[in-house]
């Protein structure tokens, strides 16, 4: 390393915060030599994370999930669609992540974060792929009517982990996903039906299509955790300083059955090594059997 | 175990693999490189003088522009975009241009599957002709995970298809050093074997992965070999003018 | 794999999009009841919160019924590069609604408006040559969307520490037949005949925006700006309040 003795010497001498911004790597190798991280957590450890269902009123499903300050809001609205020849039985889930100019001081309006359409590509391959939602399910009348999920998750506050969050915001605000009791009406088209009150006659003499399937099967939940590689460190659920100060990142998802859905790295300084991946894996199978308990208590009706 | 592939070829064999440098004029550096009926076309500009907002006073920055073969670009190139960039930059020293900028533009001609691997060896292939200075080279490989449990290298778009996973992997190239064997070794394996880069599709056993991670590896090791010699003739040409 | 994604199939919403105009004031206006329950002259009760993006300079979030949003604050920093040279600060304000806050139009003028309702009260010359960035996010749609803003963005200045001549509170006034109704709901503001919307300083008496649409009579205007300004002050009263327990939850800490 370049210089050892003169930052050691300044360290001594300098506050504490002006040492964190000048020797950022300095000072976080600092803990890390020490197996702890600047807001007290073990290596391994992932922040405190909190899932609240249904808070959007407007939607029909929805999720706040929090991991650390990082905050995800999902909401689900259902459509209705005619599907594709090729698969007149199953229905369709569309995946948008936002990073609306709120979340980060380096989003600016009109100037798309350029992170958002990649973590939206991700977001839909891993839950697309882990088959934890049988397209199937969204089937409403075989080859004319068919359910389509439009899936937003937005990005409120961005201190690392977005993925993580973003995933875990998703799973949940499909648990919470209550689909609407609709009928075919005379022209064809599908229409609510507002179980009771008024429409009750009306109700009555339309069938309701899907009376028995007001929420999706989910099997398979994949939950992910991402750990940055430091050397011979590993380092759980980065915060954004973190991950500005370290730039390997490796993310791996797992579902409930530990199959690996997905294994992410893109570059980054640091070679993943045999070891490495073992353990991240491992890490995020403790994970998984966190979060899953976390979604467990939410899971009350 | 052996499955028959529509091209009659083995499990982990190549499709016949084509590199040509400093094909283009303009650009500082360029290579066009195929995989069988995949293929893609880098160019290198730069460095040039940092213009970008997010230029780092201390590192040299690089952008990549994906161009798909037809249409418009979506998050599934904006993906590629940033996989590369990331990969580049990991590749690449960061430190000797500093405040520069350096574009990398990446021009589909045709897809047949493997095409994110494609394009990673032919972006490296460009930055060699364009003289970045770089580590290490990176060598590119995408693994499948058929039906019946095997993994299949460097799969067509068909048969990617076909898979129930698939992933692509990025290694480093492998090294032909003058130090003692065993020396570069990095907790206890030689550093070829770290991966740059993984991107997975699809569900698979952790043992699957690793089944995928140390097909893949053996594969670099003949496209390092294809990488140095495809090199070592042009220096060869260069030199002769 | 995945390649069945962003079909460009078209969709409809189950749900029938035109809203039934509510059968009001048939027989009497008195006896006519708000979707929510509320007097004509009572407010939603209001949830607010400031802190709620560890990443910003400031932030608060808002909840006024089903109206919920989040408004972080940044800098003051660099102005953009193509900015000339300003002795003043400069002040840049955005609001975006969620894809699923409403269903129906996006409203492009509420930046500038909230941009107008801010820029009377903060003190721009207390940061010459750079910018504060007040985004807004609408999380859900409830109704009196602005003025919610507009209060929410004040509060998360003043988390901020940007200088204000005073906060700045916003309510709006629904005229449907004879009644005013203040702080309307979304359905109420579909039928309204006339809308009226005051921002303005409650310890200074002072009103930086006022805007007024629809059919009034001169009485009308007058009742509804003293429900206004009696509604304006006690808001503020409640934001000061929301401040001083995160400065006292803040001192505690350290």
């Amino acid at each position: 390393m370049g210089l050892p003795d003169s930052t050691q010497d300044l360290s001594s001498e300098m506050d504490v915060d002006a040492f964190r911004r000048i020797f950022p790597l300095r000072f976080f190798e600092r803990h890390l030599s020490e197996s702890l991280r600047p807001d007290a957590r073990p290596l391994g450890k992932a922040r405190d994370t909190i899932v609240n269902l249904g808070l959007v009123s407007t939607a029909d499903g929805s999720a706040l999930a929090k991991i650390g300050s990082t905050t995800m809001l999902a909401a689900i609205r259902m459509e209705v669609m005619t599907p594709s020849t090729d698969s007149p039985d199953e229905g369709c889930i569309a995946i948008e992540f936002h990073m609306p100019p709120i979340c980060s001081p380096t989003v600016r309006p009109g100037r798309p974060a350029e992170a958002a359409p990649v973590i939206s590509k991700r977001l839909s391959d891993t839950i697309l792929s882990s088959g934890m939602i049988d397209l199937k399910e969204l089937c409403l009348v075989s080859g004319k009517a068919a359910w389509m999920s439009y899936l937003d998750i937005y990005c409120l506050d961005a201190d690392g982990s977005l993925f993580d969050a973003a995933l875990l915001s998703a799973v949940a605000a499909f648990s919470n996903l209550k689909i609407p009791v609709v009928a075919l009406n005379d022209n064809g088209r599908i229409v609510a039906i507002n179980g009771e009150g008024e429409e009750e006659s009306n109700a009555s003499k339309k069938e309701a299509v899907n009376k028995e399937k007001r929420k999706l099967t989910l099997k398979n939940v994949p939950s992910s955790l991402t750990c940055i590689l430091h050397k011979s460190y590993i380092l759980a659920d980065p915060t954004a300083e973190e991950e500005s100060i370290m730039d390997t990142l490796v993310t791996v998802v797992l579902d409930s059955s530990d199959q690996m859905v997905s294994f992410y790295k893109s570059g980054g300084n640091v070679l993943a090594y045999s070891s490495a991946i073992k353990s991240c894996v491992e890490l995020a199978k403790k994970r998984g059997k966190e979060l899953k308990q976390i979604l467990g208590e939410m899971d009350i009706d | 175990m052996e499955i028959d592939r529509e091209d009659g070829r083995k499990p982990n064999q190549l499709r016949p693999l084509a590199c040509s440098r400093n094909i283009l004029n303009r650009p500082h550096g360029s290579a066009s490189w195929s995989q069988g009926d995949t293929k893609v076309l880098a160019a290198v500009y730069g460095p040039k003088a940092g213009i970008k907002k997010n230029e780092n006073p201390e590192k040299a920055c690089f952008e990549v522009i994906w161009k798909p073969k037809s249409g418009q670009i979506g998050k599934a190139e904006k993906e590629y975009e940033m996989i590369l960039k990331r990969t580049i930059q990991s590749i690449c020293v960061l430190t000797v241009n500093p405040n520069t900028t350096t574009s990398v533009i990446i021009q589909v001609v045709h897809d047949d599957g493997s095409l994110l691997p494609c394009a990673v060896n032919a972006a490296c292939a460009a930055l060699v002709d364009a003289g970045i200075p770089m580590k290490h080279l990176a060598v590119a490989i995408c693994c499948c995970l058929a039906d019946n449990g095997s993994i299949v290298l460097d799969p067509s778009k068909l048969e990617e298809k076909k898979m129930t996973a698939l992933a692509y992997l990025v290694f480093p190239n492998t090294t032909l050093s003058v130090l003692p064997e065993g020396s570069s070794l990095v907790e206890g394996e030689p550093v070829e074997d770290g991966i740059i880069t993984s991107v997975t599709y699809g569900v698979m056993s952790v043992d699957d992965y690793f089944l995928c991670v140390e097909n893949g590896r053996a594969a670099t090791a003949s496209l390092s070999a294809f990488f140095r010699k495809n090199f070592q003739q042009s220096q060869k040409v260069s030199f002769k003018a | 794999m995945a390649a069945k994604q962003g079909a460009a199939a078209t969709t409809y919403s189950p749900k029938p999009l035109v809203r039934t105009r509510p059968p009001i004031f048939k027989d009497s206006d008195l006896d006519w009841t708000r979707p929510d329950g509320r007097g004509f002259h009572q407010c939603r009760p209001a949830l607010l919160q400031t802190g709620a993006v560890s990443s910003a300079s400031g932030s608060a979030y808002a909840e006024f019924g089903n109206t919920k949003v989040i408004v972080s604050v940044f800098g003051p920093r660099e102005s953009k590069k193509a900015m000339s040279y300003s002795d003043v600060g400069r002040l840049n304000c955005d609001v975006t609604y969620t894809t699923f806050a409403s269903t129906g139009t996006d409203h492009k003028e509420f930046s500038s408006m909230l941009h107008k309702a801010l820029e009377g009260v903060i003190m721009m010359e207390s940061f010459p040559k750079t910018t504060v960035d007040v985004f807004a996010l609408v999380l859900e749609s409830g109704g009196s969307d602005l003025p919610v803003v507009i209060s929410c963005a004040s509060l998360a200045l003043a988390d901020a520490g940007i200088m204000m001549y005073d906060l700045i509170t916003a309510v709006s006034v629904s005229c449907i037949g004879k009644s005013l109704m203040i702080d309307p709901v979304t359905e109420e503001e579909g039928c309204e005949d006339g809308s009226f919307t005051m921002t303005c300083m409650p310890s200074r008496y002072e009103i930086t925006q006022l805007t007024i649409t629809g059919e009034w009579t001169t009485p009308n205007i007058n009742e509804a700006m003293q429900l206004c300004l009696d509604a304006c002050s006690k808001l503020g009263e409640i934001m000061r309040d929301c401040l001083k327990q995160a400065a006292s939850a803040s001192e505690e800490l350290t």
